[in-house]
This record gives C-alpha cells, structure tokens and sequence, in this order.
C-alpha cells in the first residue's frame, strides 16, 4: 500500500523520527514545532491511519507557587524576612511584643514565621527572666533546603509533580502544607511512534497535495484544480454558534399578540406606578379590603401621593362605594376616604390601566365595539421562591359594547384560548370583586393530561363602569391570565425564577 | 381563598341523598366551589370557597346549595323561631366606642366532635371575612344557663370593671390589664386604640359575659354539658353583625338545634328582634337578565333557575317583572346584577351557549410595535436578548456602578417584603452586569441586550413617574473593547435611519474608563451612553473579561 500524506503531516512525521524519546508530550511538541495544536493532532490523526503513530492520554499533577508563593521567591520566606529584621537591628535577643511591632507583620504571618524560625532552629523562646523572650542561638544562617528547592520555580513556573524526586515532592508537600502551592490536574496527550511508524522511511512516502480551505488565489487562477480537498467529518457538531435570538417569553408574548390582533383587540399601555384610585377604588374595592394591605401591595413612599382624575370621576367613585351612586347599588355603606385613594403603588394588576381606558371612552367618543388588551408587567409584595414572582406579566383582553353578554364572554373565550392551542375549555362559576357574573376558566392540557385553571373572566360590575359613564346596555366584558404559568408549561422550566433571570445556556437551547 | 374540608358521610346526611365522591367532585363547580383535594380512602373532598360567600363556611351552608342543586330541596331554606322572651338592653353609651349588637338564643344543642369543630371554624371565618379581624365583627357565644337576663350592653371606664377573662390566669383583671396582658387583649388592643371607653355585656347581676371584641367572661364558657347557647354580634356595621349572625344560627338550625329570638332594646333607636331571618325582596326585570345572560327564559324557567339557587321567585304584579326573596344568609347581593350569576348557575354555566360577536381592528400599542423593530435589529447584530425585572436592589443600580445615589431622586417602596427588591430602576444596564455574572462560566463571547422599562419620578405626572422604554446592550469576552460596542451603536443607528444624525461626544463617566466613553446625541441631546466598563465594576460582579456597553433611551424614535 502506498501511503500518501500531506506535506505538513510528512514534515511532522520527520521531526517525530528525530526525537530520541519515543514519548511525546504533544502540547510542548506544538510549541517546539511552532505550529497549532490542532494543526498537530490532525496530522497525528492522519499518521495514525496508516499505523505510523498515535497517542495516549495521561493525567498529570501540576504544581505551581500560589500568588503569595511566587511573592516569596521575591521577598524570601517569612521566617527569613523576619530573621533579616533582627540581623539588620542587631537584636540577639528581644521580647516578643517588640520583636512583633520592629516587624510590622500581620499577626498571622508573624506567628508563621516564628514557628519556622524555630523549626529551622534559629531561635530559641524563653519566659525565664519573666518576660516571654525571644533569643538568636546561631550566628550564621545559610540558605535552608526549602529555601534551595525554591530556587527551582524561578527557572520553571510549572513542576509536573509525578516527575519530581522523592525529596522534592516532600518539599512541594511541605509548601502545599503552607499553602504556598498551588495543584491542578491536567490531561496530557503523549505521542509515540508505533513500530511501523519506526520502520517506514520518509521516502517511502508520497506527498500529497491535499488542502483544507480554498484560498482566494486558488480559485481565481484556477491552481484548485491540481489540489484534493480535505473531506470534512460531516456528522460532528460544529463548535457552538453564539447568535442573536428573541428571549422565549418575548416570543411568547408576541405570539399572543398576534391572536389578540388577529381577534380584532388593539394594545394598551399604562403606568407602571399607579394610584390606589385606578388600582382598587375604581374597581369597587373597598377600602377596608384585605386584599389592598400592605403584604400584598408594594406602596411607595416616593412618589408620595397621586393626583386623582377630575372632581366629577372622583364622586362618582365615592358615591359607588358610600351608597352606590347612580348605579343602583347599595354600596358599602362606609366614609370614602380620598386620601388613601391617593396612595401611590406599583400596580397590582393591568386592570387599573383597563379602568383608565373605560375613563377616556366617552372623551374619546367611542364607536363601538371598543376592543383592547395588555400583556404587560404586574407586581406583589410577595417572597420569591421556585413557584413565586414579586414581578410578573398579566394578560387582560377587554370588550366594550352594547348588549353583549354572557354567552358572548364565553364565545370569545373559547375563541381565544383555541387560538392558544387548547381545544377542550370549562367555564364556570367564579368569583371576582369587580365582576358580575364572574367566571374562572380551566383548559385542558394534552401534554399532562389534566386541566389547569387558567384565569378568570367576567362582566365588569356597574359599580365599576357607571362613574364613567359606561351604562346599561353597554357592558364592559373582561379576561384575564398569567404569562408565567403558561410560559413554564410551554417550556418546561421548573423554577419560574429561570424566566427572568436568563440562563443563557437555556436560553441559547431553547427553541420556539 | 377559603377552604373546608368536607366528610361524604357528613354531606350525604346533610343533603339526603348518596353521594359519589367522583360525581361531586365534577358537581360542586357548577354551585362555584373549587376542588382543592379529593381523598377517596377517607372519602372527604377539599373545597376552596369565594369571600363573598361567608355561608359556605360549613358543610351545612353547602349542603343547602346541593340540596338547591339536585333539585331535592329548592327555594328559600324556612326556619321555625320563637321569641325567647329574653331582652337585651343598649345604652347609647356604646355609640362611643362600638355602636351595632345583635343576638340570638340556640336551645337544645347538642353537637358532635365534627359539629363543634364547624362551629370554631364559622367564627374563624366570619370573624376574620366579614369581621375584618373582629373589627367590623366580633361574637361571642356563651352558656345561657349560667347567665340572668335581661342582659345589657353598654360601655365603662376601662378601669371601672374587673372579671375574669377566659382563657387567662383565673384572676380578675380590669379592662385596662386585660389589654396590656392577655394575649386576646395585646392582639386586638389595636380596635379600641383611643377609645375612653370600652364596650362590656352584663346581665341582670352584673357578671359579665364578655369584652368585646376582646375576650368572654369565664363565666359563660361553653363545656360539652352546655345545652342552650347565647349569641352576641357587636360591630361597627349593622349589616354585617346580623348576616353574620343569621349564617351562625341557621347552620346551628341545620345541626338540629332550635333558635329563638332576643328582644334589643336600644336606648336611642328602634327596638328589634333578632335574628330577623325576614328574606329580602328584590324586583327585577325578566328582560334585564336575559339580555344579561344571553339566554331567552321564559318566567317560569327563569323562576326555578332562582329556585336552585336556594331563593324564591314568582312573577311581579308588574309586567315583565320578577319578585325575589333572597335569604337572610346571603349577603353578596347588593345589586340586581347579581342576580344574573344566580340564574346563570341556576341554569346552569354548563348550558350556556357560546356566542360569537365579529368587529374591531387590531393594532399594536406604539412603543411595542418600535420595541419588536429594535429586537429585530439587535438580532440582526447578534446579540441574544434577555429578560429582567424593573424590579431593582439600589446597591447593585448604583453603588456597584459606581454612580451615586440621590435618594431623593429614587421611587421608594415603602413595605418589601424582600430586601433584594428597593426601588425600580432608572437604567437597564446593572441588569445586563447581573445577567453576564451569572453567566459568568459559559460559552464566551457573550453579548445580551434588553428592551424594556425604566422608570422615572416627574412631578407632572398623574402618578409622579412616568415609564420609559430603554435598550441596553453589552458585550463580554476577551477581546471586548469599545470599536465593538462602537460598530453596533452604527449598525444600530443605520438601521434606524440615523446614520448621519448622531453623534459620540467623549465625556466622563464614572461607571466607564476614561478616554473610552462617550454620551450618544441626537440634535445636541443626549439620548444614551456606551463605553467600555470601569474594570472596578467588572471586579465587583467578579468578572475576568472586559466588558463593553451601551445604553439608550427609546423616546425619542417614537
């Protein structure tokens, strides 16, 4: 069989015959080559082909001085450092308190270095004339072994520990123990010639005028011709392409977008800090409700207070909740007060920007079906955890017109969660403090086999819709949902944090 | 929500009729209760039930609406009453401090461990839905047998009357101590905060039965040899303390006692008997409710839709009208339109076709149409688009970027329940910071941008801040530097059609290095920042490469 190479691979082949060893460390092999390690590794693949030579992988311990350890290679050890400061002040004896301050070490570092210095037998500690002093029992003081083997990493930063020599590993041990080293297992490819790879002369081989990549020279002259393109391993995954993609919330929320708008609802927006006025009074929630207390509600301190709409809105308000107002109500039956409409809060629901659009219906002059939605963020003072979010998104569709109702409510329903991709759908009695009738609504998910309540609906009570104007037969029909529950379904997540804390890894994966 | 949980065994008394855990389990949503459990091996069933109705606080109160529901029972539940002869006195002095009692009397009651334990849980319910935490309610029940009447209500010196108070040390104490060291006292002190005087119940030896709506007397507390029961209901809502009361003794009727009425005798308004069971009469139009519905009853079909639902209904006097009689257990109906639920679940949701109204055109909101044309752009760069909250700790927004932090400029949330969320952000791009070091050992390069809100505080607006769409990107990865950031700012920019438009103007800024930061103008206003981050801050968020970034305010493309 005749064997063809690559020039490259040949050349690499002849340096390979060259070297005494028959064990190749195949990283400083590269180096020593001056050629890329893949560049090198590819060739050894293609020898390897023909049984000329291969590889194995080893792992390795290497052992490096930690930042602090390379400082000493500069300063010299502590316990030397130390011993320098009483040489140079002539001090053979001192106490330990002042020796500490001449030092101007840490404490820790002083006691280390003490602790050496004894061990190198240098001094000697005594508390016989009462105080606890520190004595020179040397004069001289040559370079100790550790000192000697450090020297060492001056030439060379990284040992390969298992090429060490007894002693010197005790060394790099006794360095470890002090915390000076640092220790990293590594994966080394070793090449080698196999017996046939000896036994081949270079001559024997053809060259092969292979290439991988078309240069722009190439094509043009049309010198391609007298080259083999390197096949490609057409099955390998490509390394990872870091591209730009939409979030999959995002896509989810543009999707819905498309049903509302292909459903004939247009988007609305509104503030994110509202007032207690739009967020609960004007949605005939009492102001003694315990679901207006602090522990669900963020309220702010700044801004401090809301303006409320004109006078007019605002009695309207205060008449629903005192006794009904015109809308024939009996009302709470309690003292309004304006102050705490004015509170200030990050809105607990998109229905206040939905009641600020059922303000602007007769300024606006309306014509009739006025229908929008939102799918925009909320908030609730609640804790965060694996099921719960403090910030979330809500999804509200609304209807206004004249006479529709119930069984319009449940026809657009059903239209819109067919949209959604859930054909089975149950509407049924629900409560809501704002609607009447209410309906909560549970569709039925294939992928888990079961029925998952999936928000609630209803007609907007007249104590909500008269103090704008908004009478009998017009009605204002209403639906609402989570994002987030539907989002980790569709997904898969577990953790409703992953939605907005973006794993990139997921989000690189997932697809839409 | 509220739950209760339900035995079948119980129920199945209750309503008269055996009942299939399976077939109940499908049932109770169509009354508007919630499945929270079944447990076919106990055979109880887990129900959740709306605020609004206090009467499902027992399996009695439930039954009654399977009764309705089965057609087994229907119309308003009757309930036989005599006068006890008792008399309750009010002394106007309470107008001061706790103005609203009502009472009752239960004779013959003799509960088991089951019944006893609904008892507690009623009052829990009441006391807290529609009491507000004894605020608006509080009751008391006690021992009639160990008590004289007439009784009477009135209100004292809170140093002017000593008793012993259930549940404390066997000592009198006077009111006054009752508040600063009984445990009910410390609890509810907050409801008689300022009050000269406290309301108190005594009977005609002037023992006292109990402090409201703190704490009884021990003298009339309730053993299992207690045979005959007397109720008291203080408030400050009239409505509230008798639906509260009429839900307590309609279920202890239920239970197969007896009630009676007390005689109240106001000092300064109309004496009355209660509990006053009397339904409440509505008048409402057949029309009104189709119409409502979407269905076309007839009044007779529309009068045994009423009928399932426990209330009675028969034509009015007046064409096209109905009158209905709502039981005094009810207290959710304040406007005809809640009628039109009743009926619908009378029929029946189940029944109810679906209609479909054509009609309106849809558009996307403004800002969300131009936020989709920015993704598409930055996607078009190669940035991957990530999503975080407005939501923000003023540490990691400032402090970490190196920006000060005037506190008066900053939306301040008064209560967090958790202290990593402070206030809102002002800027995006600490959140992107907080996304890279997250992602701290994944694939590099990695280059993010968000759309999306900011918020800011401006006096003229309606609410004191207005909300803004910013964009934010960053790049991070060995070789990150401010040519990068700088070419996607001009990507950006031609794509926008302002290629010619803006410009870089090199500044200072703390949160980025020197000599390679610049403010992004538009028309000599500064729209937006870019830079290379300060290598303080990638330390901080314990990064190893730099980073490069820009940020700007949408508004202006708007």
């Amino acid at each position: 069989m005749t064997i063809k190479l690559e020039k490259q691979t040949i050349e690499i082949f002849k340096a390979l015959k060259k070297k005494k060893s028959n064990e190749i460390n195949a990283a400083e092999f590269a180096d020593e080559l001056g050629i890329d390690y893949i560049v090198l590794m590819s060739a050894i693949n293609e020898l390897k082909k023909y049984d000329l030579a291969d590889f194995k992988e080893k792992e390795i311990f290497q052992v490096s001085l930690n930042e602090e350890g390379r400082s000493y290679l500069k300063e010299r050890l502590p316990e030397r450092q130390l011993l320098e400061v009483l040489l140079e002040k002539n001090q053979k004896e001192i106490s330990l308190e002042d020796f500490q301050k001449l030092s101007d070490f840490s404490e820790k570092l002083f006691y280390i270095g003490l602790s050496y210095m004894k061990r190198n037998r240098w001094i000697a500690q005594s508390k016989a004339t009462g105080e606890n002093k520190i004595f020179l029992i040397e004069e001289n003081f040559p370079e100790t072994e550790l000192e000697k083997f450090m020297e060492i990493f001056e030439k060379k930063n990284i040992l390969n520990y298992s090429n060490l020599s007894k002693d010197q590993k005790k060394f790099v041990d006794l360095l470890n123990k002090r915390q000076l080293i640092k220790k990293e297992k590594k994966t080394q490819r070793i090449i080698f010639l196999t017996n046939e790879g000896k036994n081949t002369k270079v001559s024997q081989i053809e060259e092969l005028h292979r290439i991988s990549k078309l240069s722009s020279d190439m094509i043009t002259s049309g010198s391609w011709r007298e080259y083999e393109l390197k096949p490609f391993d057409v099955t390998k995954q490509g390394p990872l392409l870091k591209g730009g993609k939409i979030h999959p919330v995002i896509s989810m929320i543009n999707e819905i977008q498309e049903i509302f708008l292909s459903m004939g609802f247009t988007e609305i927006r509104g503030p994110i800090i509202e007032s207690a006025f739009f967020n609960f009074d004007a949605l005939f929630q009492p102001q003694d409700h315990p679901a207006r207390e602090l522990h669900d509600t963020f309220y702010l301190d700044k801004p401090k207070e809301a303006k409320l709409p004109n006078k007019k809105n605002v009695q309207a308000v205060k008449a629903t909740h005192e006794n009904g107002g015109n809308s024939g109500s009996m009302g709470w039956g309690y003292d309004w007060d304006e102050d705490i409409a004015k509170q200030t809060l990050l809105r607990t629901h998109t229905t206040a920007t939905t009641i600020r659009r059922l303000a602007e219906f007769h300024k606006n002059n309306d014509k009739m079906p006025v229908k929008v939605f939102s799918i925009d963020r909320v908030f609730r003072n609640e804790k965060v955890d694996k099921s719960h979010l403090a910030e979330f998104t809500q999804i509200e569709g609304i209807v206004i017109d004249e006479n529709v109702n119930l069984c319009d409510l449940i026809g657009l329903i059903t239209e819109f969660y067919k949209k959604m991709g859930f054909e089975k759908i149950i509407t049924r009695p629900g409560f809501f403090p704002y609607t009447e009738p209410s309906m909560e609504v549970s569709v039925y998910f294939d992928k888990l086999g079961e029925w998952l309540e999936m928000g609630g609906s209803g007609i907007f009570r007249p104590e909500v819709t008269y103090p704008w104007g908004i009478k009998n037969p017009t009605r204002v029909l209403a639906w609402g949902l989570g994002l987030e529950r539907l989002a980790m379904l569709k997904f898969e997540r577990e953790d409703i944090r992953d939605l907005y804390i973006n794993p990139i890894k997921w989000l690189r994966e997932e697809s839409y | 929500m509220p739950t209760l949980e339900l035995k079948i065994e119980r129920l199945e008394r209750l309503v008269g009729k055996e009942l299939n855990i399976k077939d109940l389990e499908y049932d109770l949503q169509w009354i508007s209760l919630d499945l929270e459990d079944v447990n076919e091996e106990e055979q109880t069933i887990k129900v959740e039930y709306n605020p609004n109705r206090p009467d499902f606080s027992s399996p009695e109160g439930i039954a009654r609406a399977l009764k309705g529901y089965y057609e087994l029972e229907t119309g308003v539940p009757e309930y036989e009453m005599n006068s006890s002869g008792i008399t309750l006195n009010v002394s106007s002095e309470v107008k001061k401090v706790r103005p609203y009692i009502v009472a009752g009397v239960v004779r013959e009651v003799f509960l088991d461990e089951d019944e006893v334990a609904t008892l507690m849980n009623i009052q829990e319910h009441l006391h807290w839905a529609v009491g507000r935490d004894r605020k608006k309610v509080a009751i008391g029940v006690h021992d009639l047998d160990k008590i004289e009447q007439p009784f009477l209500y009135t209100a004292v010196k809170p140093d002017s009357v000593s008793f012993i108070p259930l549940h404390g040390d066997g000592y009198p104490m006077n009111l006054e101590e009752i508040l600063l060291l009984h445990d009910k006292g410390i609890e509810y002190a907050h409801i008689l905060e300022g009050k000269e005087v406290y309301p108190i119940i005594f009977d005609k030896k002037d023992q006292v039965l109990s402090f409201p709506p703190v704490i009884n007397g021990v003298i009339t507390t309730v053993t299992e040899k207690t045979e005959n029961l007397f109720l008291d209901l203080t408030g400050t809502d009239f409505d509230a303390i008798n639906l509260a009361l009429n839900i307590l003794s309609t279920t202890l009727a239920d239970m197969g006692a007896k009630i009676e009425t007390v005689n109240v005798n106001y000092e300064e308004r109309d004496d009355i008997i209660t509990p006053n069971l009397e339904p409440r009469k509505w008048e409402l139009s057949i029309d009104y409710i189709n119409d409502y519905i979407g269905l076309n009853l007839t009044p007779d079909e529309m009068i045994k839709c009423f009928e399932k639902v426990r209330m009675n209904a028969k034509k009015s006097k007046k064409k096209g009208m109905l009158d209905i009689w709502v039981p005094a257990f009810r207290g959710d109906i304040m406007h005809p339109v809640d009628f039109t639920e009743e009926c619908a679940i009378g029929y029946n949701y189940l029944n109810l076709p679906k209609t479909i109204r054509e009609g309106g055109i849809g558009e996307y909101h403004p800002v969300q149409e131009f936020s989709n044309t920015i993704r598409k752009i930055m996607i078009g760069a190669g940035y991957l688009e990530v999503l975080n909250f407005i939501l923000t700790n003023k540490t990691r927004h400032y402090d970490f970027m190196n920006q000060e932090k005037v506190e008066s400029e900053l939306v301040q949330i008064k209560n967090p329940v958790s202290k990593e969320y402070n206030t809102t952000r002002t800027t995006i791009l600490h959140k992107l910071m907080e996304t890279i070091a997250y992602n701290r050992s994944e694939e590099k390069p990695i280059r993010i941008f968000e759309v999306g809100d900011i918020i800011q505080l401006d006096a003229s607006e309606e609410t004191g801040a207005k909300r803004r769409i910013h964009l934010a990107a960053a790049t991070y990865h060995e070789n990150a530097d401010f040519t990068e950031i700088r070419s996607t700012i001009d990507f950006i920019m031609t794509a926008l059609g302002y290629k010619k438009d803006f410009e870089i103007v090199p500044n200072d800024n703390p949160t980025y290095l020197n000599g390679r930061y610049g403010d992004i103008m538009i028309n000599d206003t500064k729209i937006g920042e870019i830079g290379e981050i300060h290598p303080e801050i990638l330390n901080r968020f314990k990064l190893e490469f730099p980073v490069s970034a820009l940020e700007i305010n949408l508004e202006t493309f708007l």
